[in-house]
């Protein structure tokens, strides 16, 4: 690729898919929502962020005051408002869809994020820290939420994160094209000025033990670690250069804002919303040919519809109904990927010069270094995320990724909020 | 995480002091105990209880109508409704547990009657059934009665005398309802002031017809083949509301009268309006007919937060503000005109405002067919703004470079030419437009 094209490429993998409203579209979308008597919307919201009242305040001009909603439910409302896969959520009930199609509630949610940040409003103010100090291990949606709210309430919260950024998955995952890095640089910033700290580049059990933290004086923990270890099957040519996973690939360009080299012909395994974060990462970053190898059907596929729509609009090839079976190469490199009917005899033979097995992550072994709390066969943290995310540490607690294994960032948020209530009774009742 | 407070919209009213100035107008909104209570509970400071006359009146079916544009709906409404359809009885039970259960809140109760004796009496049967103020409805437009609603208010002599008949049975406040069917509301108001009442609240509902039936060849709505002309409210009314008040507030006499005011109040905004133009108290029926009380939340956190960023500590130190920025038009200056401004990257070459300055302008934007391309002759276009008006897209014309007219404007002498600067140079402000 030469320089300019490059540059492009880079332009577009930077930029935001969907615009944003203005004013006088965003008061065209709040007409249309019904203002429903039960708010169906905002019962289908994990995190509480209650779309009903906040495009009811859109719909009467307080767009501050949708925000100030916004933020008092899910303190990551902006990121949120991109990443959430609304139509199987506060979309899904929508009243309006028996007269046309659901509210965009998803680009109101944005609208007032953005206009609260453009008009410099702060709906949450610092609270005095005279409460006991709590670690976060980790910094993902599920530890931001629950220090922020935590923060509110009066107490001291230390985040601990391993990575040189905060925001876990949400730095290292999802695509610009989604969730551009300085929405969760500014929310990040939200949380720090509600007095949360975040100490970067620690990595507790390995920096720092729980031990030395209790020392420190931290009376209660929350394992917000996340999961980062890739699945790769076990089919030869897995060595070749040029494969790599959805961990490594995504987590390489959005830090480097696109400067990876994405490979001409890419081929990704998987059918999930990381594979198609992957084949967008690709093709936005200028790769010729993106196919995604998927052994299921479509309608099978993981992948919310939205983002399979949109990475088909991006001219990337889907192949369904395979199995990778064999990983092909010259002189060490790749060059091709086989792969067998997953229902039927036939098989297909891909050329590409990069693989990206987006199959899933699992918690890796060293989770076991955190703590000493009890752990699953599959290494995920035992802890009921549902209700009061106690592990059978009494002081320490554990949700988001690495305890279910792999689900939304707003249900990492749902459960954020639950920490922090958790470990608020527990310091209030039992701590003492 | 909880929201925290912005401001402190408590306000005294008439020796009340208000949570906050939002209260339900007199209508079928405030009609019984369980309608007020849910209003308060959803954070009203108060409420004006719908009129209560000493006898029921007969109501027709159906009763309402509403005008939309395009496809917005209820920017006007208009109801045939006269006043309280409940027993004498069953009212001043609802007062007294009203103001029984809800202290603080304030109870302004509306009231209606036919001869001065009615007046007296209603007077002091709500009086002691507990109200703080009491509203004389001067203004219903749809009474079926003589010596009732609209007519006494364009009558001096009948809100003279209905008004010293309140005063009569009463100790409480007394505020007077006015009706916009006037072309000067100071003189009916100076007239109930002059008989002793305290505060002025307008306005009631304009005389109107909405729509045309034209099979039935009738009006909306129809009532077995006929119908009636009758009082609208809402979104349409808010402008010929603010008027009215702007007028009152402007009169010598009656500028320190406090005034609650009306007509169209569905927003934070409405209400900042209102009060800009010197509105202690606030009232809306509409609004709350077509959403429901939800909408209080709304005016209490919008007003609140805007007051906040403002630095307004209380809404006294706005009430008022806006009065001595409006003047009469004799008072413009006219010596400059503001040009519009295309933001070409906004721009979607609809051609709308090249349509409008032509067929409803001066001409002076021209269309370039080959690239769909709007300009602005700065030679012909008067400034009127029309065109950014109808653009559709936020902020795409806005107003841009101001020119001062020559002094010989209307002459051909040599000076006839426009400037962008002249001596001692003024600083003219241009409002601003936000979608
Ligand atoms: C259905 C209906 C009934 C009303 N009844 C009364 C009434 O009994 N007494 C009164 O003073 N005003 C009455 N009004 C007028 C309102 O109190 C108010 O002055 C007017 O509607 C303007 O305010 P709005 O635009 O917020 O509705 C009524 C209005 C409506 C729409
Ligand atoms: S369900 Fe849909 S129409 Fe109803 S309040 Fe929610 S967004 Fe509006
Ligand atoms: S300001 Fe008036 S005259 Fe000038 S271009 Fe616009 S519509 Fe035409
Ligand atoms: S109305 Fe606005 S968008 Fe349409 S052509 Fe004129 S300037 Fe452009």
């Amino acid at each position: 690729m030469s320089n300019n094209v490059k540059q492009d490429a880079k332009q577009n993998y930077l930029c935001e898919e969907v615009p944003p409203f203005t004013i006088a579209t965003a008061m065209e979308e709040a007409s249309r929502c019904l203002l429903c008597l039960d708010a169906p919307c905002s019962q289908d919201c994990p995190a509480g962020t209650n779309p009903g009242d906040f495009i009811r305040a859109i719909r009467f001009r307080n767009f501050k005051g949708a925000a100030e909603i916004i933020r008092t439910n899910n303190v990551l409302g902006g990121i949120c408002a991109r990443v959430c896969p609304y139509e199987v959520l506060c979309e899904k009930g929508c009243s309006r869809t028996g007269i046309d199609k659901p509210i965009q509630i998803g680009r109101l949610q944005r609208f007032a994020t953005d206009y609260e940040k453009a008009s410099g409003f702060k709906p949450l103010k610092k609270v005095e820290a005279t409460k006991e100090k709590i670690a976060m291990i980790g910094s993902g949606p599920a530890s931001l939420t629950c220090a922020a709210e935590l923060a509110q309430k009066g107490y001291k919260v230390t985040i601990f994160e391993e990575k040189a950024k905060a925001g876990g998955v949400l730095s290292y995952g999802v695509v610009p094209a989604r969730l551009p890095q300085y929405i969760v640089d500014e929310e990040v910033a939200l949380i720090k000025d509600l007095g949360v700290e975040i100490v970067l580049n620690t990595k507790i059990g390995k920096d720092k033990t729980i031990k030395d933290l209790k020392a420190e004086g931290y009376k209660a923990f929350f394992i917000g670690a996340g999961i980062q270890a890739p699945k790769i099957l076990d089919i030869p040519g897995t060595d070749l250069d040029g494969v790599t996973n959805a961990v490594e690939y995504l987590g390489s360009a959005k830090p480097s804002n696109g400067d990876i080299e994405p490979g001409s012909k890419v081929v990704v395994i998987g059918g999930g919303d990381v594979a198609m974060d992957c084949a967008t990462t690709a093709r936005l970053l200028g790769s010729e040919k993106v196919m995604i190898l998927y052994r299921r059907t479509r309608e099978e596929a993981p992948a919310h519809k939205i983002e399979m729509n949109y990475v088909e609009s991006l001219g990337v090839h889907f192949h369904y109904g395979f199995t990778p079976a064999e990983i092909v190469g010259t002189n060490g490199k790749v060059t091709g990927i086989k792969g067998t009917g997953f229902r039927d005899g036939s098989t297909i033979h891909l050329e590409c010069d990069k693989v990206v097995f987006a199959i899933g992550q699992m918690p890796d072994a060293s989770v076991k270094d955190i703590s000493d709390v009890s752990i699953s066969p599959k290494n995920t943290i035992i802890a009921d995320e549902e209700t009061d995310c106690r592990t059978d540490i009494p002081y320490i607690f554990a949700g988001g990724d690495v305890v279910s294994g792999g689900k939304t960032v707003v249900q990492a948020v749902a459960v954020g909020k639950r920490a922090a209530d958790s470990i608020d009774t527990y310091i209030s009742k039992e701590a003492k | 995480m909880n929201k925290r407070k912005h401001a402190d919209l408590s306000v005294d009213f008439l020796g009340f002091k208000c949570e906050n100035p939002f209260f339900l107008s007199s209508s079928p909104v405030a009609a019984t105990y369980e309608m007020c209570s849910k209003f308060l509970e959803a954070g009203g400071g108060g409420v004006v209880f719908k009129t209560i006359g000493t006898y029921i009146p007969d109501e027709c079916s159906p009763r309402f109508d509403h005008v939309r544009k395009e496809g917005q709906p209820f920017l006007g409404f208009k109801n045939m409704e006269q006043i309280s359809d409940h027993p004498y009885k069953e009212n001043l039970y609802y007062l007294k547990k009203l103001k029984e259960d809800y202290p603080t809140k304030c109870l302004i109760v509306s009231i209606m009657g036919s001869n001065e004796e009615d007046w007296t009496r209603l007077a002091k049967d709500v009086t002691e059934a507990g109200a703080d103020i009491i509203e004389c409805n001067f203004s219903c437009p749809q009474m079926t009665q003589e010596n009732m609603g609209s007519d006494v208010g364009a009558s001096v002599d009948l809100i003279d005398a209905f008004t010293k008949a309140t005063l009569k049975g009463t100790n409480i406040p007394v505020m007077l309802k006015m009706t916009p069917n006037i072309e000067k509301m100071e003189v009916p108001a100076t007239a109930a002031i002059k008989a002793g009442g305290h505060a002025i609240a307008a306005i009631n509902t304009i005389k109107a017809i909405t729509h045309i039936d034209l099979d039935l060849m009738t009006a909306l709505p129809v009532v077995n083949g006929k119908s009636s002309i009758s009082g609208y409210s809402g979104a349409a009314a808010k402008p010929i509301a603010l008027r009215f008040i702007a007028n009152m507030k402007q009169d010598d006499y009656l500028k320190d009268i406090p005034i609650s005011g009306m007509g169209g109040i569905e927003t934070w905004e409405d209400c900042a309006e209102f009060i800009s133009l010197g509105c202690k108290n606030l009232q809306f029926t509409t609004s709350v007919m077509q959403y429901g009380y939800r909408i209080v939340e709304d005016m209490i956190s919008g007003l609140s937060i805007w007051m906040e960023e403002k630095g307004y500590k209380s809404i006294d130190d706005f009430c008022g503000k806006a009065l001595a920025n409006i003047v009469p038009a004799d008072n413009l200056e006219r010596d400059f005109k503001v040009y519009p401004k295309i933001d070409y990257d906004k721009c979607v070459s609809c051609g709308r405002c090249y349509i409008s300055c032509f067929d409803g302008a001066h001409q002076a934007i021209t269309w370039d067919v080959e690239n769909r391309k709007v300009e602005i002759d700065e030679d012909k276009c008067v400034g009127c703004q029309l065109c950014l008006h109808v653009c559709p897209v936020a902020n795409c014309i806005t107003p841009g470079k101001v020119v001062f007219k020559p002094k010989d404007q209307f002459g051909l002498g040599s000076e006839a030419k426009y400037v962008e600067a002249r001596s001692g140079d003024r600083n003219i402000t241009v409002g601003q437009y936000d979608e």
